[in-house]
């Protein structure tokens, strides 16, 4: 491996790691700000200029508090939790093109390799539920395990859909596919599946559920559960948890608009580039925030019978007509 | 006279086992009867004549007649009669028939005597502690004269701890407070689960220790107890200010001026509205739909502001003494005040359309925490939960005070028996208020504020008052007496009721449905828990100030 390489390594992790800590530290500050404005009230403004400072605040009390481990809990397993949700959100980014040639590895099975890790989440919040030995936390870990579970199918049905209609795994390709103006977006490309918007709303529903968010935030429904499977964890413990929420949400939103929205192909067909890729991404991330303020929770019930009832046969229809379409438009 | 017939009748059924009763004024019965008849007596007048209960009091009266006494109020709606049916129990190792069999809403109410006053309801099939904390040595009883307001009783057991029953068979105990985030006051539920389900609970409550009635019969005075009063509940205080001047103005035959009456009338519709704001508020946060919670709380401030411009204080109005009130409305609070209910009516429609029509929330609260006429019935429940079952009780019409006979409004019922039917009661009362305060400020007549009372009041005679809070019916029980302060108060606040239907509402639901269905009688365990006694271990002879009771109930032991 040449120096050059390696340096280019270095960048990319020390670019990723910036990448996610600013964007879960100001995502934090940008949902107070879009709750508050929802609300008719400003949100936080006393840190800094109009509370630019406030992540910087709540970053250093988070760091100053004592971090508990319960009596009883798995001690390994309680600390390992927080960890095995964030590193997982990070190295999705490793293979998310920001733009033609901005991009950690250009590997050829990117698809896989983020849904794969994606899948980690679910278990580190089982294991911190579980490792806490606390009922709450338990019976929480239980109800994220049936859900992503529940919401893992549809999800990779469309994405088996994507798949298909696309033809490759490679992150570059899926997008390079959409150049041109909006209309060779995959959202619009009704002649690959005339339900694409339909599989569009599928997969947005099920990344708000993969990643926990209102309405589907039954992991942590405070109201019910205390703080759910996060409610034994202190300090910057928790600040993992919830720094990786929102890491979470930037690469399901990065998804979305790799998929579907054109990545980092301009609307015009003239003038691409990462600029293109994060006004797309941070408007999928603002819709994500949108929703939160709108909605009310949904009970759990309700939640598993969405996905089982609706979304599943849903995206399995898209899934059969996009095979048949192929087959009909080939011959 | 709707009392004498009613009296005829029990005299018609029961004979001799009715010993005197007492018909002081329209709308007030008090039977005295036999002990041993006592049971039967309710049962006639719970079933068959359909009463509805309100409260069971236990009195310490060995002072004044060398006996115990035990009362059980009970409220005829439609016929708008309030009665007592009253016994004395002998003085030495008191013992009453215990009515919670044919009467199930009494429960508490007999487990509270038994704590408080040490009279044994025989027959009751659970008998364990509801008021006293859990080390308090047996056999001592705070509210019987000999205990002194300020005495620490020996033994006081702090390792003793609550037996809570066994939990059935395959369920997982989930301990629901006293520490929760739904919680905004401490009371502890635990919840026998099975997977989601929630199979049953048992509740243990009561930690909110302030000795109120205690300190009322013992250290303060006539007119010091409606500021104490106010203190029972941060959300309802005027309510119990208000019932307590009633019940005491009640029992003396005082009749305070028109316009009194009709500021008390403002003053308990300001609360209203602004309670109402607060529920609705609290609801979408339980359901996690924060955004509406912060736009109901925004359209509520300005409320708070006209009652800080009305009495100097955004929640303890301090508004009552025997026999009037002491603020006035004056002809710029009145301009505001009208300004202040258009803005209100003009804000609170919209959010109302919206609420009605939006699918998410009906979907949360519809066939949610049911509580149907019989649950109704049985546990005595009051307010908004028995009119979202379609029983169309309001204490505003049912026993008018204050100025209500003379006002125009409707009583809202809907007959959903859910949490979504609680949500639509609560958000168009709100509209009702808007419509009783605008006629009281029409129909407001000049005068004075206070009567001035130059007599003391008589002794020993009984008053009763119910009040309409944003809860449900608040019921004041008073025995007058010497030295300027009464012998006996009792308050039932109406969650001390609708608590005691949640066991029946939460069961077999969802535990995602658990604390919505809690909050939708919206509790108020300050109000439930309003009595105890004086703290253990501290303050043994000096007079106590309000700031250092308060105080107290903040810290565990000074």
């Amino acid at each position: 491996m040449s120096l050059s390489e390696l340096l280019r390594m270095l960048v990319y992790v020390v670019g990723v790691m910036a990448f996610v800590g600013l964007n879960a530290a100001y995502l934090v500050l940008a949902e107070r700000k879009g709750a508050g404005r929802f609300q008719r009230r400003p949100g936080p403004t006393e840190v800094g200029y109009a509370g630019w400072l406030q992540p910087v605040a709540d970053g250093v009390k988070l760091l100053c508090k004592q971090l508990i481990v319960p009596p009883g809990a798995d001690a390994a397993l309680f600390r390992l939790a927080p960890l095995l949700v964030m590193i997982p959100a990070m190295m999705s980014l490793a293979v998310i093109p920001f733009s033609e040639t901005l991009v950690g590895r250009n590997i050829n099975v990117g698809l896989v390799f983020v849904f794969a890790f994606g899948a980690i989440n679910v278990m580190a919040v089982m294991l911190s539920g579980w490792a806490s030995r606390n009922k709450y936390a338990i019976i929480s870990a239980a109800r994220v395990v049936s859900q992503d579970v529940a919401y893992e199918i549809p999800m990779l049905l469309v994405v088996i859909t994507m798949l298909m209609a696309t033809g490759t795994m490679n992150l570059h390709e899926i997008v390079q596919q959409q150049a041109g103006w909006f209309w060779h977006w995959n959202l619009f490309r009704l002649d690959l599946n005339p339900l694409m918007p339909v599989t569009f709303i599928i997969f947005f529903t099920c990344m708000l559920a993969e990643t926990n968010r209102a309405p589907f935030d039954m992991a942590e429904a405070e109201s019910e559960l205390v703080a759910g499977a996060f409610t034994e964890y202190a300090g910057m413990g928790f600040g993992v948890f919830f720094m990786a929420e929102y890491a979470n949400i930037v690469v399901g939103c990065a998804m979305t608009t790799l998929l579907f929205l054109g990545g980092w192909q301009s609307p015009f067909g003239v003038g691409s580039g990462v600029i293109w890729f994060l006004l797309k991404m941070y408007a999928v991330v603002f819709t994500v925030i949108w929703v939160r303020w709108t909605f009310p929770r949904t009970q759990f019930y309700n939640l598993l019978n969405l996905s089982w009832k609706i979304l599943i046969p849903l995206s399995l229809f898209t899934l059969i007509l996009t095979a048949v379409m192929m087959k009909v438009l080939r011959a | 006279m709707v009392a004498r017939e009613k009296l005829s009748r029990l005299k018609e059924k029961f004979g001799t086992a009715i010993q005197r009763a007492d018909l002081p004024g329209a709308g007030r019965l008090f039977v005295f009867v036999e002990p041993a008849a006592l049971k039967a007596i309710c049962q006639h007048v719970f079933r068959d004549l359909d009463a509805r209960y309100i409260i069971s009091i236990g009195a310490d009266d060995r002072p004044f007649s060398g006996k115990f006494m035990v009362a059980h109020n009970f409220a005829f709606d439609k016929e708008s009669l309030l009665t007592s049916i009253a016994t004395y129990l002998p003085a030495d190792n008191p013992k009453v028939d215990s009515i919670s069999d044919v009467v199930p809403a009494a429960n508490w109410a007999e487990r509270e005597i038994h704590d408080l006053i040490g009279i044994e309801p025989v027959g009751h099939r659970y008998l364990k502690r509801l008021v006293l904390p859990d080390g308090w040595p047996d056999g001592v009883h705070p509210l019987r004269k000999d205990f002194a307001w300020n005495q620490v009783p020996e033994g006081y057991d702090d390792t003793r701890e609550f037996k809570f029953d066994e939990p059935p068979e395959g369920c997982t105990v989930v301990p629901f407070g006293p520490f929760h985030p739904t919680l905004d006051e401490p009371a502890h539920f635990r919840l026998y689960i099975e997977g989601e389900m929630v199979r049953g609970c048992e509740y243990r409550g009561f930690m909110v220790h302030r000795g109120i009635e205690k300190l009322a019969e013992s250290v303060l005075t006539y007119n010091d107890i409606p500021m104490m009063a106010e203190r029972i509940c941060g959300i309802c205080g005027c309510v119990h200010n208000v019932a307590y001047a009633q019940a005491v103005e009640s029992a003396a035959a005082i009749k305070p001026p028109p316009r009194a009456e009709y500021i008390r009338t403002i003053m308990l519709e300001i609360e209203r509205l602004h309670s109402h704001l607060l529920w609705v508020g609290l609801a979408c946060h339980i359901v996690g739909f924060d955004t509406l919670f912060m736009q109901s709380w925004r359209i509520r401030e300005p409320i708070m502001w006209i009652a800080e411009k009305i009495s100097g204080n955004r929640k303890t109005y301090a508004l009552c003494v025997i026999g009037g009130v002491r603020w006035d409305i004056t002809p710029e609070v009145k301009d505001e005040l009208r300004k202040l209910l258009d803005k209100l009516e003009a804000e609170w429609t919209p959010v109302v359309a919206a609420v009605s029509k939006d699918k998410n929330i009906q979907k949360r609260t519809r066939g949610v925490g049911i509580a149907d006429r019989a649950l109704v019935k049985n546990m005595g429940l009051v307010g908004p939960v028995a009119r979202s079952a379609g029983v169309d009780i309001d204490c505003r019409r049912d026993h008018p005070y204050a100025a209500y006979d003379r006002l125009d409004f409707e009583v809202i019922t809907e007959g959903g028996c859910d949490v979504w039917s609680r949500v639509l009661v609560r958000a168009k009362e709100v509209f009702e208020s808007i419509k009783i305060i605008r006629q009281c400020l029409e129909k407001m007549e000049d005068g004075p504020l206070q009567l001035t009372i130059k007599d003391e009041l008589p002794v020993g005679r009984l008053g009763l008052s119910s009040v309409e809070a944003p809860r449900g019916e608040s019921h004041h029980f008073v025995i007058t007496g010497e030295n300027n302060r009464p012998r006996r108060w009792r308050v039932r606040a109406p969650t001390y009721q609708n608590l005691q239907g949640i066991p029946a509402m939460i069961k077999d639901q969802q535990l995602a449905d658990m604390t919505i269905s809690l909050g939708s009688i919206d509790p108020c365990f300050s109000c439930t828990d309003r009595m105890e006694t004086i703290d253990l271990k501290s303050g043994v002879t000096k007079v106590w100030t309000q700031e250092e009771l308060l105080k107290l109930t903040r810290t565990k032991k000074t």
